[in-house]
């Protein structure tokens, strides 16, 4: 099994955080370090969710051909792009027994791991680490922030389901088997945190060398303390270290970017950007509380920090299992209540609309993405967007065919404008064949994942 | 016990002593409880082999055992440790099943009688006594958002805001721990704004924040390394919650003389000493004074580690001066300096945190601010309503903690708190009136306490309309601390009646359909019943006498066990009256969020010793929280490695 899935051993990672420290920033920018071509814009991946799974005959195309020209209403909002997506009917999720009574917290927390948690410390956070942390491992260290994690609700829900941590509830992302990943849910944090305090896209922050300098003593002091601690708090600690150790990058990217700045001021041309790709995209922070206008906002923020190379690897949970309301389409029910419907037209009705909006907003992400200009061809044709949720059908709770659109071709890996009525793979497979198409080199299989799904790459 | 008895100094004995005697009752003496004990476990070990297991290997184990696992289920590990915390799952879960009669399934080719299952149910009530004696792990804690602003602020006298880009969290019971790139980023941008804010500009007159922080700048020809040696023990005595070694001062000290080196001036080079406090990992998480002794397992909290749990726990925030005087005279852990430090901070307005954290967490509060109402149906859910609803609910827990009532007077009260907007929901807006909040003593027997409070009542409906269902889980689960299944995944549906008399039947026949399929009827009889009984109140908390057709409320009922009642004052009767129920699930609650964690394993025999305690003392809720304080897994840790299922690990 192992040679099968296996993408390329170039590199194998081991651990989180894999120290891709301080000297690759040097060569930091979109040419792969030890080739020589010309500057080919790197794969951006991203990910978003919504719970509860999908109105199945409102979403799966009818056929392979009709796929482009008649596309199934939930999918309308993509018909501009439909060309640049990719559907596959077949998808399997993990086998959630003996979580039967926690659907909802393994729907959101094996969506990314293709895992189940430790059922002998399910108390405790004890899964696996998620696709996207495997790519920002990976992929991280080239550009400032190693990824994106944005959320539209605060994941702060507690519903205790099978004995199982509240944090399978609301988190997706893990950086380590024990170490969920919170998520950013206000827009103007998001924004300073790209690009500093100015509002102004493209501009960055002022970094203090002094602040790194001084966080690298701290992180002296704390391997100090960590040889006196009991095994556990060793573990903590770790995770301490980890995360300071990501700050010191991005002040030393922020300080690269400054000095890249300083040059081409000075009219020394290091730019690795085209002439004719876009400028950056404007963000508008919405004064209301609009759910549309919030996840576009975010939605923004995803496409900007693509497109300026900020990162490489986003997540936004779009939506939570727990008690969401969408007023904007004239009903206050709450999801989940409307998933249940037992055929009734009414329920099957909203829990469609809500489908439809959900996946409307993914498709304003992509479409904008599809009209910025990158290299030879746009932003879009370098990404790799993942829509998906992690139930097939709330109402049974049915995982055989998992609802997933891709979109983007990931450099020229994904092969689009196709519908696959007849996948055979579970998410783990996904996960891989993705990981794959980015370029992100695996030492193991995702999850359950036994091998690549190649019929959705260009090379089958 | 005997060997917790040689820790640390005789103070220690006489406190863990104070803890043995309490353990059993009747007995005096240690080693008499040594011999309760063991009895307890002789029996325990007994009815596991002969009750549990035969039951087991007969009426399970064909679909759940040995290398079968119907549903993912298998009770082979269990049957091997049954003490174990990781098996204390899976006997709940058995305990749930076998009580509702949903295992052995119907089509089982034998089915126990009445006496085997209450025999099992018994004898797996037993197994506690299998657990060994273990305060669960106290990793090193990170505090949460709410608590490093707070520290933020009685620190460096910075608004609490200031950490307000933290993302939220879940604390208490479920608390993560964990820390992520993006909240060390934030924590170095907010410790910079903190210090803007206090400092002041680069070359200006010092502030007084300064002054207070730093001192006074060395004169010419001083030892200023010495000074700032000085300065860095007395921040990090405060930020650290506890005395600073040698080495940590070393650290604080090159940072100081890496400002220095790059030419800043004498006050910037304490502050970036100072930035490099907020963002060590002494400052964010709660770090042991001492280093554990060696080839212990199981250690008491030192003194300073306890002044920050117990004050973390009450306030949300650092200890204050008393506290770390006490920590630093190693007196703090001595059970009556204990007992009188838990009334003064209960006593202190900061433990409105017991709620924010505890209360409102407990109660379901929480979702109620950003909770979707029909806002046609209910123009009342403004924003000034939602928090003169939570309002209430806090002012109402702190009066039942600070006057020291009985824990049953959450349930049954014969007074609540009231402004001019919630007077409305209680048809006493003549009464009441304005913004000013008052006690407010209630006549209407069907209100007072929690089950006919307006803000619970709101969270348990949906957006348009009451839920029998939700109100009843809520009751039970949250108020008596039972446990309900969660409903089997493919949910049969009710609909499956004519549509037409469906839609003609009341909310409560309606929901009545439950009981009448059998696959729904074991759990609906117990929890519908309360919620009708509730049913008076409309989804925001309202009295009504007709539903929303027009019909007429029928809030009659019967629960298990024959207890009927025709109205929310009787129902509520009938719940006060389950005085152990109420005190044991409040207990269990704040000891699991005061510990971080999920109770599991030994716990049940520490809150079983609790409750004696506390219900000796007429369930004062001051005892109840005092004796959490004062309890074995509160005071001790251990420390030995865990063993983390290495398939996991990456």
């Amino acid at each position: 099994m192992k040679s099968n899935f296996l993408i390329n051993r170039r590199t194998c990672l081991k651990g989180i955080g894999a120290t891709l420290a301080l000297p690759l920033l040097e060569s930091m920018g979109w040419a792969e370090p030890d080739n020589g071509k010309p500057d080919k814009p790197p794969v951006r991946l991203g990910f978003m969710y919504m719970p509860h799974g999908v109105i199945m005959d409102q979403f799966w195309p009818a056929d392979a051909q009709s796929f482009l020209s008649s596309p199934p209403p939930a999918l309308e909002s993509l018909r501009p792009v439909l060309d640049q997506c990719l559907l596959m009917k077949g998808i399997s999720g993990v086998a959630i027994a003996p979580f039967n009574g926690a659907p909802h917290a393994l729907e959101l927390s094996t969506w990314l791991t293709a895992m189940l948690p430790d059922a002998n410390t399910r108390n405790r956070i004890n899964i696996g680490i998620s696709a996207d942390q495997i790519a920002a491992n990976y992929v991280g260290g080239f550009t400032s922030l190693p990824s994106l994690e944005l959320a539209t609700m605060p994941q702060t829900h507690k519903e205790n389901q099978e004995g199982l941590n509240e944090g399978y509830y609301t988190h997706c992302s893990f950086r380590s088997a024990t170490q969920p990943v919170p998520a950013e849910i206000n827009p103007r944090s998001v924004l300073n945190r790209l690009f500093g305090k100015s509002d102004r896209p493209g501009h960055i922050r002022q970094a203090d060398p002094l602040d790194r300098q001084m966080l690298d003593l701290v992180i002296g002091g704390a391997k100090d303390l960590r040889k006196k601690l009991p095994q556990d708090d060793q573990h903590k600690l770790d995770e301490y270290l980890d995360s300071v150790r990501a700050v010191e990058r991005r002040i030393a990217a922020i300080e690269f970017r400054q000095k890249e700045a300083a040059l081409e001021k000075a009219g020394v041309s290091v730019s690795k950007r085209n002439a004719s790709d876009s400028p950056p995209i404007e963000v508008k922070i919405p004064e209301g509380d609009k759910r549309s206008e919030y996840m576009q906002v975010m939605c923004d923020l995803n496409v900007l920090a693509f497109q300026t190379d900020t990162t490489r690897v986003s997540t936004y949970i779009g939506s939570t299992p727990n008690g969401v309301s969408y007023p904007e389409l004239g009903f206050r029910n709450e999801h989940h209540s409307q998933t249940h419907h037992n055929n009734e037209a009414e329920k099957v009705r909203k829990v469609a609309a809500i489908t439809a909006f959900n996946i409307a907003q993914f498709a304003y992400m992509v479409k904008k993405m599809h009209g910025l200009r990158e290299g030879d061809g746009t932003l879009l044709d370098n990404c790799i967007m993942m829509w998906g949720s992690g139930l097939e059908d709330g109402n049974i709770h049915e995982r055989k065919n998992l609802p997933f659109i891709i979109a983007g071709k990931g450099g020229g890996s994904i092969n689009t404008g196709r519908f696959l009525p007849d996948t055979k793979g579970n998410q783990g497979d996904l996960l891989t064949t993705l990981l794959g198409c980015a370029g992100v080199p695996l030492d193991r299989p995702i999850g359950i994942a036994t091998k690549q799904i190649t019929e959705m790459t260009t090379r089958s | 016990m005997r060997m917790l008895g040689t820790f640390g100094s005789g103070v220690m004995t006489v406190a863990l002593l104070g803890f043995a005697v309490s353990l059993t009752l009747p007995c005096k003496a240690e080693p008499a409880d040594d011999a309760d004990f063991v009895a307890l476990q002789v029996d325990a070990r007994k009815s596991f082999k002969e009750v549990v297991t035969p039951f087991v290997d007969t009426y399970c184990s064909r679909c759940h055992g040995q290398d079968r696992q119907r549903g993912g289920i298998n009770f082979a590990p269990a049957l091997k440790k049954p003490g174990e915390s990781a098996s204390s799952h899976r006997w709940k879960q058995a305990v749930a099943m076998v009580k509702s009669h949903d295992m052995p399934p119907d089509n089982a080719p034998k089915q126990p009688t009445e006496e085997e299952r209450q025999k099992f149910l018994d004898g797996i009530g037993k197994i506690k006594f299998l657990s060994s004696k273990d305060p669960g792990a106290f990793v090193i804690r990170r505090l949460t958002k709410v608590e490093y602003g707070n520290t933020l602020h009685d620190l460096l006298g910075v608004d609490q805001k200031v950490a307000d880009d933290l993302p939220d969290e879940v604390f208490g019971e479920g608390y993560l721990n964990t820390l992520s790139p993006l909240q060390s980023e934030q924590y170095l941008a907010i410790a910079n704004e903190a210090l803007d804010r206090i400092l002041g500009p680069k070359d200006g007159t010092p502030t007084k924040a300064q002054k207070r922080l730093f001192g006074q700048t060395p004169g010419a020809g001083a030892d200023e390394r010495a000074a700032a040696r000085k300065v860095a023990r007395s921040l990090a005595r405060n930020a650290y919650r506890r005395p600073p070694t040698d080495p940590e001062l070393d650290v604080l000290v090159r940072v100081f003389d890496l400002a220095r080196e790059n030419k800043l001036a004498y006050p910037e080079a304490l502050r970036l000493m100072l930035k490099a406090v907020l963002v060590s990992p002494q400052f964010l998480f709660i770090t042991p004074a001492m280093e554990a002794e060696s080839g212990r397992s199981i250690v008491p909290l030192d003194d300073h580690q306890l002044a920050s749990r117990l004050s973390y726990l009450l306030w949300a925030t650092m200890p204050d001066a008393e506290l770390s005087t006490l920590a630093d005279r190693g007196k703090l852990h001595e059970p009556a300096v204990l007992r009188a430090q838990v009334k003064r901070l209960l006593e202190d307005p900061r433990s409105r945190a017991l709620f924010d954290g505890f209360g409102a967490q407990w109660l379901g509060l929480g979702s109620l601010e950003g909770k979707t109402f029909d806002t046609a149906k209910f123009p009342q859910m403004t924003g000034a309503m939602r928090s003169a609803m939570y309002d209430e609910a806090r002012l109402f827990f702190e009066s039942i903690v600070r006057e020291n009532r009985s824990v049953v007077s959450l349930v049954d009260c014969d007074y609540t708190f009231l402004n001019g907007t919630l007077a409305e929901l209680y048809g006493l807006d003549k009464k009441v009136t304005g913004p000013r909040w008052r006690k407010v003593k209630l006549t209407d027997a069907n209100r007072g306490g929690i089950l006919g409070m307006p803000g619970i009542l709101a969270v348990t409906s949906f957006p348009d309309r009451t839920s029998p269902v939700k109100r009843g889980v809520w009751v039970l689960e949250q108020v008596l601390g039972e446990h309900v299944p969660p409903p089997p995944p493919n949910v049969p549906a009710l609909e499956k009646q004519d549509k037409q008399t469906v839609e003609n039947l009341t909310l409560r026949q309606r929901t009545e359909l439950h009981v009448k399929d059998p696959t729904c009827a074991n759990c609906h009889k117990v929890l519908d019943p309360i919620g009708f009984g509730l049913e008076n109140f409309d989804a925001i908390g309202r009295w009504r006498d007709q539903d929303d057709a027009g019909g007429a409320i029928d809030a009659a009922g019967e629960l298990l066990g024959g207890k009927r009642f025709a109205s929310p004052k009787e129902l509520k009767t009938i719940i006060a009256a389950r005085t152990d129920d109420l005190a044991r699930n409040v207990t269990e609650k704040l000891l699991a969020y005061a510990l971080c964690r999920q109770l599991e394993g030994y716990d049940e025999i520490v809150v079983d010793n609790l409750m004696e305690t506390i219900a000796k003392d007429g369930y004062r809720m001051q005892t109840l929280i005092t004796e959490i304080v004062k309890s074995y897994p509160f005071t001790h840790r251990r420390i030995q490695e865990q063993q983390i299922a290495s398939s996991h690990e990456k």
